[in-house]
This record gives structure tokens, sequence and C-alpha cells, in this order.
């Protein structure tokens, strides 16, 4: 479970980071530590988030108007900050997840090319 | 509806953003830490995992702390624009459902708001915009002064031996020049109608005086101002638009003044008209604009003539020089030569900056009025403010359930600012509006004789000045609304349901206002009221002459050259004469003559003269005062009675034996009798050539006004045509039946002797007296319609507020009512109220009115400023409005139903 010690551990740039916010947060409001979870679960643990680089990215989506904040009562009654998805930011991870599909889909061509073009 | 500010949670745990972020990385690491000991680790051994996974908190911290501050910070200003936006709405609605308050807050501001813009307005254009020149600080015009009978220094042309001496000697100044008035026909080849265009001959430095450069072609130069030298002439932007439809190529084009061809070189750029007549002296007669600026020459004999003053001059101080500099340079000049000449005179120099010269007869004036506008503004305000927080008491329960909602009084004091910020900008702007008609028509009160009117502007000034009356106005009025809350009580307001009225001090201070309102109409109405007083006794006065069924022209001959009386004179004579013989043989013309100052016209020249066989006075002691030019049957025309002697006849030709008429005064003073005089010898030190013969005085005529109304009884002479040539000089006819019939054979008779003289000025008698007062009329007018208005604000507040008075104190009239008060105690009761606020509103006027009619001192005449009938007169006028304004809601008092009064909740 350390951090970073995985061979196929990954580190995220940070665009990658704040698409993956926005994907999570797409099902619903979530607190820092869900969103952690969620990553970590979907990744199956190949992409390590750096747990304390999570909220400079949550407070970065904040301050651009995709992402709002609120502080409510957690599952075990304890206040925490939740955060939820803008319209803004519904339409931004729209583009962004377009442009990454683009974008691997056009890597995953180089890299399972057979021969070299001529 | 407005609520209080909708609240946010994060309102509620409004937390240092410190706290706020460390709460969020302890929730994280508890949760994780909570996780991992499910997992079943130790909750020592969890907890430094979870740090571990974590990372270094204070980097994170430090960032998170910076974002959650910026994006509050971004919030509060959301809100704080949200919340005007909101206030803005609220006050636009609330204003909408209260039509007659809101009507009646906008109309007495714009009221106020467009009187006091008018005024400043022309205040501005006449004192504060700076003249259209380079630098015009550093430019000074230049007078001869001298010590004349009773110790007072006239500023006075400089001739042209002056002018030369100082040009050339003195120091002070970087450039200088001079000029004169002189009137041209103008005529081009394309057109065959020739007009009178205002022109001015002037030395070709003035250009550099005023750092003012041609908009096309060039204007002349030194080379060119000499004897001999080439005709040319620089127009106006105005007279290029209006007569050469602005083509381009007028440079280089011919065109005839006064029967001579001339070269136009330039153009100069528009609004340029310098020398413009309502800046200088009026003796002077330039035009109201100057359209045409001609070389001024000097020959020798220009150089060494001292005599003749008809030079106005001007110019611009050095660099390190400054205006006393420069007089005192120049009053060495001149003695320098008195004491060469071992003259007997003195004389000496003023340099007068040139905006001093532009506003300082109208200085005084315009700020009076401005002061008088003020008052009316601040009574406005005051009318206004009371209204608002009038309404501020019929607003307590809201203010209560919004405070009750968790409004603050920051808030509420906030929303009532904005609200009045709102109403001033609605009341400044439509003041704005009022103030554009309003100065027109101030403008047209004084048709010519406002200096720099003629192209008076709402500028910047105007505007910046608008802005901070709306916005004084505003923040005043909101302030006095938010202060009349009664904040304490509020909730008790909510919790009675009952409706509050305003507490003791505050009904208190809505008096003091209206007291004050009182004060300051009864002020202004005394100020209108010596000011009409004065007007009318200067209607009273009796001119010297008779103004009724008289036509006046002015006509000029047309003289391109040099002046020169001494070769043109006999022909200048012959003609005017030859003017006079035909108009007096006009039909229904009862006597026709020429002056060559009409009195009141504003036009003057003065000389002294000594007369023969007295010993010689001493220097400064000659007689001295305004002298004319008269030819054909003058005194007769103009109604002024011979009191002695003879008026001018045929026997006064060039070669017979020079004579004088004079006025009684002169007589008086200097022999006694009208009759003493006639037959004494006086030489004038006036006349064109020099060391003349003595004249012999023919006869005595009344004094007649020549400048104004107000002045006192002077010495006056006249010389006739014949003797004296001018060429130029204003008929007078007298008629039967309307004067202005004759206009026809004055244009006939004019053209028939030469068809390239010009007429200009044609009016009555009537016409130019009652112009002579115009001032007088202006500040009379506008003091009078202040002092109305002012009135009338205060009468509309003394209503209200006894209105309001009624209103609150129903409860009370109906117990009178009920104990058996008669509905004329409840009337008395009631209009005492009002008598009490207007006595004390009164006799606070009465006594600074005391104190600040010093200030209308110069533009009185014939009435003290402690005129009792003026001062005993308004307060009861005041009084008497105001106790009829009281009586209606005395009135709806004793109709209260003391039933219905007493039963109300």
């Amino acid at each position: 479970m350390g951090r970073m010690n995985g061979p196929a551990s990954l580190d995220l740039l940070q665009g990658t980071l704040d698409l993956l916010v926005l994907k999570t947060l797409s099902w619903g409001p979530a607190h820092g530590y869900s969103v952690a979870r969620f990553i970590q679960l979907l990744t199956d643990d190949v992409l390590h988030v750096g747990e304390g680089s999570l909220y400079p990215a949550l407070h970065r989506l904040e301050e651009r108007g995709w992402v709002e904040s609120e502080w409510q009562r957690s599952e075990n009654n304890r206040k925490a900050k939740f955060y939820s998805l803008t319209a803004a930011g519904r339409a931004r991870l729209r583009a962004e997840s377009k442009t990454w599909t683009r974008f691997s889909a056009a890597i995953s061509k180089v890299l399972q090319a057979e021969q070299q073009p001529t | 509806m407005i609520g209080p500010r909708r609240r946010r949670l994060s309102d509620i745990f409004r937390r240092s953003e410190r706290a706020e972020v460390d709460d969020e990385i302890a929730f994280h690491i508890e949760m994780r830490t909570r996780e991992l000991v499910d997992l079943g680790y130790t909750s020592v051994e969890a907890r430094r995992m979870a740090e571990e996974r974590f990372g270094p908190v204070p980097p994170i911290e430090t960032e998170l702390i910076d974002s959650t501050r910026r994006r509050r910070q971004r919030e509060e200003r959301a809100e704080v624009f949200m919340d005007l936006k909101q206030d803005v709405m609220y006050a636009l609605r609330s204003f909408i459902k209260n039509p007659v308050l809101t009507g009646t807050a906008i109309a007495t501001l714009a009221l106020g708001v467009g009187a006091t813009l008018a005024v400043f307005t022309v205040v501005n254009g006449v004192l504060l915009r700076p003249l259209p020149y380079g630098d015009p600080s550093r430019i000074g015009m230049i007078w001869i002064t001298e010590p004349v009978q009773n110790g007072t220094i006239a500023d006075m042309p400089l001739s042209s031996g002056f002018y030369a001496d100082i040009e050339e000697r003195s120091g002070q100044f970087e450039a200088m020049a001079a000029f004169r008035f002189w009137p041209y026909s103008l005529s081009t080849s394309g057109s065959a109608d020739s007009e009178r265009v205002a022109g001015a001959r002037v030395s070709p430095a003035l250009f550099d005086v005023l750092r003012v450069r041609p908009v096309l072609g060039q204007v002349f130069t030194k080379e060119q101002a000499v004897a001999g030298g080439p005709n040319v002439a620089v127009i106006s932007h105005d007279l290029w638009q209006r007569r050469f439809g602005g083509d381009a190529s007028v440079v280089g084009r011919q065109v005839q003044l006064s029967g001579q061809s001339f070269t136009i070189t330039g153009v100069m750029p528009a609004g340029f008209a310098f020398p413009r007549g309502a800046e200088l002296p009026a003796a002077f007669q330039f035009g109201l604009r100057t359209d045409v600026w001609t070389p001024l020459v000097f020959d020798d004999a220009d150089r060494r003539n001292y005599g003749t003053m008809n030079l106005s001059a001007v110019g611009r101080y050095a660099p390190r020089s400054s205006r006393p500099a420069a007089e005192a340079e120049l009053a060495a000049i001149m003695k320098d030569y008195l004491e060469r000449k071992k003259a007997t005179y003195r004389l000496g120099y003023h340099v007068v900056s040139l905006a001093d010269q532009a506003g300082r007869t109208v200085k005084r004036g315009l700020l009076i009025l401005l002061g008088a506008v003020g008052c009316v503004l601040l009574i406005a305000g005051a009318n206004v403010a009371s209204l608002l927080v009038a309404r501020v008491t019929n607003r307590q329960r809201e203010l209560a359930v919004r405070a009750a909602l968790g409004a603050g009084r920051g808030r509420i004091a906030r929303q009532l600012v904005t609200e009045n910020l709102v109403l001033a900008a609605a009341g400044t702007a439509l003041g704005g509006l009022v103030s554009i008609w309003a100065t027109d028509v101030m403008l047209a009160l004084v048709p010519g004789s406002l200096p720099r009117a003629d192209d008076i502007g709402i500028d910047w000034r105007v505007m910046s000045f608008a802005a901070l009356v709306a916005l004084a106005g505003g923040v005043v009025f909101g302030l006095a609304a938010a202060r009349s809350v009664p904040w304490q009580h509020l909730a008790l307001t909510l919790h009675a349901g009952e409706r509050a009225v305003g507490s003791r001090s505050h009904r208190y201070g809505r008096r003091l206002l209206v007291a004050s309102e009182v004060a300051l109409s009864t002020l202004l109405l005394i100020g209108a009221g010596l000011l009409t007083r004065s007007f009318v006794a200067l209607q009273r006065v009796r001119p010297g002459l008779d103004a009724r069924g008289v036509l006046t022209a002015g006509v000029s001959l047309p003289i391109a050259g040099r002046f020169n009386p001494s070769a043109d004179g006999p022909l200048w004579a012959a003609k005017l004469d030859e003017i006079a013989t035909r108009l007096a043989g006009a039909p229904n013309v009862v006597a026709a003559g020429a002056v060559s100052s009409l009195p009141l016209s504003g036009a003057i020249e003065a000389g002294s003269l000594r007369i023969v066989g007295e010993p010689e006075p001493l220097p400064g002691q000659l007689p001295h005062g305004p002298y004319n030019v008269v030819a054909g049957s003058y005194f007769a025309a103009a109604g002024i009675p011979v009191l002695a002697g003879r008026p001018f006849d045929m026997t006064d030709t060039a070669t017979g034996q020079p004579s004088i008429v004079v006025s009684r005064e002169f007589a008086r003073r200097y022999f006694g009798s009208p009759a003493g005089a006639v037959g004494r010898e006086v030489r004038v030190t006036f006349e064109f050539t020099r060391n003349p013969p003595p004249r012999t005085i023919v006869g005595v005529v009344e004094n007649v006004k020549q400048m104004a109304l107000d002045e006192e009884a002077v010495s006056q002479f006249y010389v006739p045509e014949s003797q004296m040539t001018y060429p130029g000089l204003t008929f007078v006819l007298r008629t039967r039946g309307d004067p202005l019939a004759a206009v026809g054979a004055v244009k006939q008779a004019v053209a028939a002797v030469d068809p390239l003289a010009t007429l200009n000025d044609i009016r009555t008698m009537e016409d130019v007296v009652s112009q002579s007062l115009a001032r007088q009329r202006f500040s009379m007018t506008l003091i009078g319609t202040f002092a109305a208005l002012a009135l009338f604000l205060a009468i509309v507040g003394l209503h209200g507020v006894l209105a309001l008075l009624v209103g609150q104190r129903r409860r009370e009239i109906g117990v009178r009512l009920a104990l058996g008060a008669r509905p004329i105690d409840v009337v008395r009761m009631i209009m005492g109220e009002g008598a009490r606020v207007t006595a004390v509103g009164a006799v606070a006027g009465v006594v600074g009115a005391l104190a600040v009619t010093r200030v209308l001192g110069a533009l009185l005449y014939g009435v003290s400023t402690t005129d009792a009938l003026t001062f005993v007169g308004a307060p009861l006028l005041v009084g008497a409005v105001a106790l009829a304004a009281t009586y209606a809601p005395a009135r709806r008092a004793a109709r209260v139903d003391p039933r219905a009064a007493l039963t109300a909740d």
C-alpha cells in the first residue's frame, strides 16, 4: 500500500487527475476521501493518487467553477466538505473525455503499429 | 419582496480559512485511519500509514488556504454586486409603487438641480473655463490710467506713441500686440451684396501673444505690416463657413473690404474671435466676435502721436516675469516719458490678466446668483430629505421584518442609501434636461452683454458638478433616512403591530428643516425685493433725453486705408450731413441728427479740457468727461433740452469759429450756472490736431446718462462733426408714430449717399435704454425667480410637515375633540404649530439677510442694503403665504371624527 513503490504506478499528469476527479464527481456529490477511494478502486490501484495532491486539484476545479463545495454531515455523521459537479464542470468533463479518448486512441495506434510508416 | 440576504451554510460555519482547510485534511486522515483499522491494523499503525499516504501536510495546507481565501473574496465581491443589483431593483419597484411621493421628490430635485446646473453652466462658461488661447494665464491686457478729479483711476486705451514706446522698451513681455476695432463692409466677386463685418486692425504679434495658429494658410507677418505693405487679411472660421462655404481655396483669394482689394492669407480656428466685444470695456465698440483681421500699421507720424488714444494692447509675460513686474516696468517707462516731456498731467499703466478682464464686470453678480440658486437647491434637498424621512416612518414595519429576518443595520442602511442614490440620480438627470432649457432662457436675458456667453455649453466641469450633486444628494438623503430609523424599536414595531411614530427628536429635526427652508426663502425674497426696488428706481431715472418715438441707427462710412481725418474728414462730414438732411425731410421725421457715442449704448469717449483764463489746475485735476461729436439736429432729435445759448447750427462750419456745447453739470461746477458758461472759451485735449485753437461755449444742454442710468451727473462736451470729423456716427431720428416705420427711409438715405456705407444696430431709443438695464434685469429676474421657487418649495415642505403631524396626532386630536374642544381650537393648534415654525424661519431669514445683503451693495441703486420696506415686507409675505398653506391640514385636523380616531388600531 506504500505510495509510489509499485512498478506499475504512474505519476499522474495534472490534467489527467482533473479529468478523473470530474468523472468521479459525475455520479454525485462526494467528499475528498471518497473521491480518492473511487479513483483507487476504479484504477485497481494502478494509478496511486498521491492523496494529498488530490485536494489542490479539487480546489483548483472549484476556483474554475467546475465544482462547488458545501460542508455537510458525512455518512458517519462527521462534518465533511462535499464537492459536486456544476453545469460547467459537466460540460468540461464531456469535452475532456472526448479529447482524452482521441489522444489515447492515437497513442495506442502508434504503439500497436507493426511497421514503420513509409 | 426582498428578504434578508440568502444565507449559505458557509455563512453559518464561517471559520478562518486555516480551520476549514485543517478540518478537511483531518477528515481525510481520520477516514483512512478508520479503514485501515477495519483491515486489522492497530490504531497507532493505521494513523501513521494514513499520514504517510497523504504526504507532507504543510505545503498542501498552504496551497489550500490560499485557494480558499481567493474563493471567499470572489464570492464576497459577487455578493456585494448581487446585493447592489437587488437594492436597485427593489428601489425601482418601491418607487413605482409610490408614484406620488417619487414624482414629487424627483420633480423637486429636478427643479433645484436644473436651476443650479443652469447657473453653474453660465458661471463655468464665463468664469471657470480657461480662455481658448495658449497658456492664457500668462496674458495681460495693458491700459493707461489717469488720476481724475474724484481720484478714481480709469482704464483708457493707448495712443500709438505710448504703444510704440512700451513695445520697444519693455523686457517683461515676450510678445505684445496692439489692436483696434475696425468695421469693414465686405463684398466678394461672387456676390453683389456687401455686409458689415466686425474687423480689427492688429499687430501681427497678436497671434503669438495668444498662441493661436490658423487652420488654413498663414497669418500676416511683421514684414507685411508696414506702411505701404500689401493689403492682407485673415478671416475667422465662422466667416469662412458663412461666406465662403468652407472652401479651402479661399486662401489667396481677393475680397473687397470697404472698397479696397485684400488678399486672404489665412483662416483662424473655429471659436477664435479675439477681440470679443463683451470681454472688453463696451466703449471700444468691438463686435461680439471679430471676423476679419488686418495689419495695424504705424508710420513715423503715428509713433509720435501720443494724443489719440484709440488702441487696446495685450501682452504675454516673459518666462520669468509676472503681471506685477510687467506693470512696474511699464510704470517706469511712463514716468520716464512724463519727465522728459515735463508733462503737467499724470498717467500710469495698469496690467490686468486676460481672464479677469473678461469676467471682472460680472463676477460678483454671477457668484451672487450661484449663492442664490444654491439656497434653492438646499431647500429642494431639505424637502426631499423630509419626504424620505416621512417615508421611512411609514416603512417601519417592512424594515422590522427585514431586520427580524437577519438583515443587519449596515445592510438596511446600505439599502436606504442605494434607494436614495437612485432617486437623486433620476432627479439630477431630469434636472440636467431642465438646465439645458433654463440656460438658454437665462442667456436670452442678457443678449451680447455677458462676456463669453456666445459659446457657453455643457462641458466636463458641468457634468462632474452634476454627478457630485447627485452623489452628495443620494448619500445625504440616505443617511438622513437611515438615521431616522428607530433601530432599538424596530422589533417592538413588529410585535406591537403598531405603526411607530418618529421619535421626538426626529419630529423636532423635521421642523428645524422646514424652519431653515423658510429662512432661506425669506433671505432670497429680501434679496429679490432689494433688486426689484433698485430696478424700479433705475427705471424712474430721467436719462436727460426723451427716448419716446426715437429711432437710432449706426452708420459707418467705408475707410479702407489709413484713418486720416485731416485728408478725408471734409468728405465724411459732407456725407453724414447729407444723410442727416435727407432724413430730416423724410415723412414722419420731426428731427434728425447723429452722435458718435449713443447714450446708454455702451459707447463712450472721454477727454479733458482747460478753461481759458483760469489758472493752470494741478495735474490730474483738469475738467474731464465724456465727449461726443454730433451732426444735424442731434439735441432736438434726442430730446435733450438746451438750457442756455444755442444748439449747433449751420454757422458751425469747418472754417468758422470753433464751438462747443457743454453739460449743465460742467456749467454748474465751473461757472455756477448755464448762462454763466455761454461765451467762455476752452481748449480741448481730445482733438486730432495738435494745439487746436480754443473753442467757444455756444450752448449748455441737460446732463445725459452716457454709460448707465445709475451714473452721477458729469461734465460732458459736444463738438460739431464739421469741426471734428468722424467716419461713422449713430443717427437719431425723432419721429411721429412708430419709430421703426422710418427704417426704410434710413436705408434709402444711406444707400443714396454712399452705397458702401454700412448700417448696424437699427433699434428704437427705448430699446437702447431698456438694454442698458439688461444686467440689472437679469439679476432681478433670476433672483426673483429663485426666491419664488424657494418660497414655493418651503411652503410645500411646511404643508408636508403639518399634514404628517396631523396624521400622527389623530388620536390626540380625537381625544381633545371628545373632551369638548371645538374644531376652531384644533385649527388654532395646528396653525399655531405652522406659525411657530414659520416665525422662527422668517426671523432667522431676516437676520441672515442683514448679514449677507451687503454683497448686493454694488448692484443696488437708490435703495439701501437694509431697506426697511423690503426687510419688513418679505417676512410678512412669507408669513401670509405660510399661514394660507397651514390652513388645509388644520381644517383636516378639525374634521377628525373622534370615534374613528379613538377606535382605530
